[in-house]
């Protein structure tokens, strides 16, 4: 392998994909605000874990569908059995 | 100026008619594509579906033929996640979406790292990531690991539900500098703290830095446990992890 890269030249690549990136992400996090971050554009849920939301998968061995509606339901309290009160309170029970 | 119907390949242009609207955005993604060699054109193409298997086998051949690994950078890689930043933002693909192009961007990088070893470019650091045991959330860790490793970071990616045991072998087996632990739920959040123990116990603290984050997760809590760090999102998980190793911002 005789090719070498200039690292300069790489630094430069790096930052490009760093701003692209970047964006993706600040995206992601205002999008998370109203649609659930899990749920792809065919509106399965490609999610590890067991969510209400889920819905039977329209194929076999596909993927599950989200019955979560953009911008209207609250995705995260289908994920989390906790309430923010109790939440908090574990938390102070963890930091004692 | 370039025009659209000069680009070889025919899913780019499909891409830019359907889903380009802005016309500076259109032009400049139409100039550069038409620069690029139907092999590079290709790669973007395998890179926009999140095909990452095609981005590997085309990746390689392209490297094999002799293609400049800087050429395939920006023609092939860059290019093609170019227009996956601009579909995500336009909502027309999603988060899962997005991964999967990460992904398939990860499997063509891979056939330049050996050319940036040869070229004495190293990873900024070497990170072990995952999630902690109990918990299967893991878009936040994903987007971390999409950041990290843009930014110039090997990332060791242990995905969900993470043993103590596993991120300790990860660090050893990996010679890593640098262990990410998230967590979403409140109730697995303790295990962060335990794996910390456990790498006390393993007398092997003093040979990695320990940064966490989550949604649940806060700086006093992160003090609490000992962690070295805490990062609130992606963004600050990458500021975050070049300050825990040194490395000029």
């Amino acid at each position: 392998m005789t090719q070498r890269i200039d690292p300069e030249a790489f630094k430069l690549r790096l930052e490009r994909i760093s701003e692209l990136f970047a964006g993706m992400v600040v995206h992601a996090g205002e999008q998370a605000t109203e649609r659930c971050p899990y749920k792809d554009r065919h509106d399965q849920c490609t999610a590890k874990f067991v969510c209400r939301n889920q819905r039977p998968a329209m194929q076999p061995g596909g993927l599950q569908g989200c019955a979560a509606q953009d911008g209207e339901l609250e995705y995260r309290s289908a994920w989390d059995t906790l309430g923010p009160e109790k939440a908090a309170a574990l938390r102070d029970q963890l930091r004692r | 100026m370039a025009q659209l119907n000069q680009i070889h390949n025919e899913f780019l242009r499909q891409e830019i008619e359907e889903h380009i609207e802005r016309p500076d955005e259109r032009q400049r993604l139409i100039d550069n594509f038409v620069k690029a060699s139907p092999a590079m054109q290709a790669i973007s193409a395998a890179l926009i579906e999140g095909e990452h298997r095609l981005v590997d086998q085309l990746t390689s051949e392209a490297i094999a033929a002799g293609t400049e690994a800087l050429e395939v950078m920006d023609n092939g890689l860059i290019a093609g996640m170019a227009v996956v930043g601009i579909k995500f933002r336009e909502n027309i693909i999603f988060v899962p979406e997005v991964l999967a192009c990460a992904r398939a961007m990860k499997a063509g990088m891979a056939h330049i790292e050996p050319i940036l070893s040869a070229s004495g470019i190293q990873p900024l650091g070497k990170v072990v990531m995952g999630t902690v045991k109990g918990d299967l959330h893991d878009i936040g860790k994903n987007l971390c690991n999409m950041m990290l490793r843009g930014a110039g970071f090997e990332v060791i990616d242990l995905g969900v539900d993470t043993s103590s045991d596993q991120f300790i072998d990860a660090v050893e087996e990996h010679q890593a500098n640098l262990l990410g632990m998230s967590a979403l739920l409140t109730t697995t959040m303790p295990n962060m703290g335990k794996t910390i123990e456990a790498f006390i116990d393993a007398d092997m603290r003093d040979q990695v830095k320990i940064m966490v984050g989550g949604a649940p997760v806060t700086q006093d809590f992160a003090d609490d446990m000992g962690a070295d760090g805490y990062g609130k999102d992606a963004l600050a998980c990458v500021t975050l992890a070049k300050q825990l190793l040194g490395v000029k911002q």
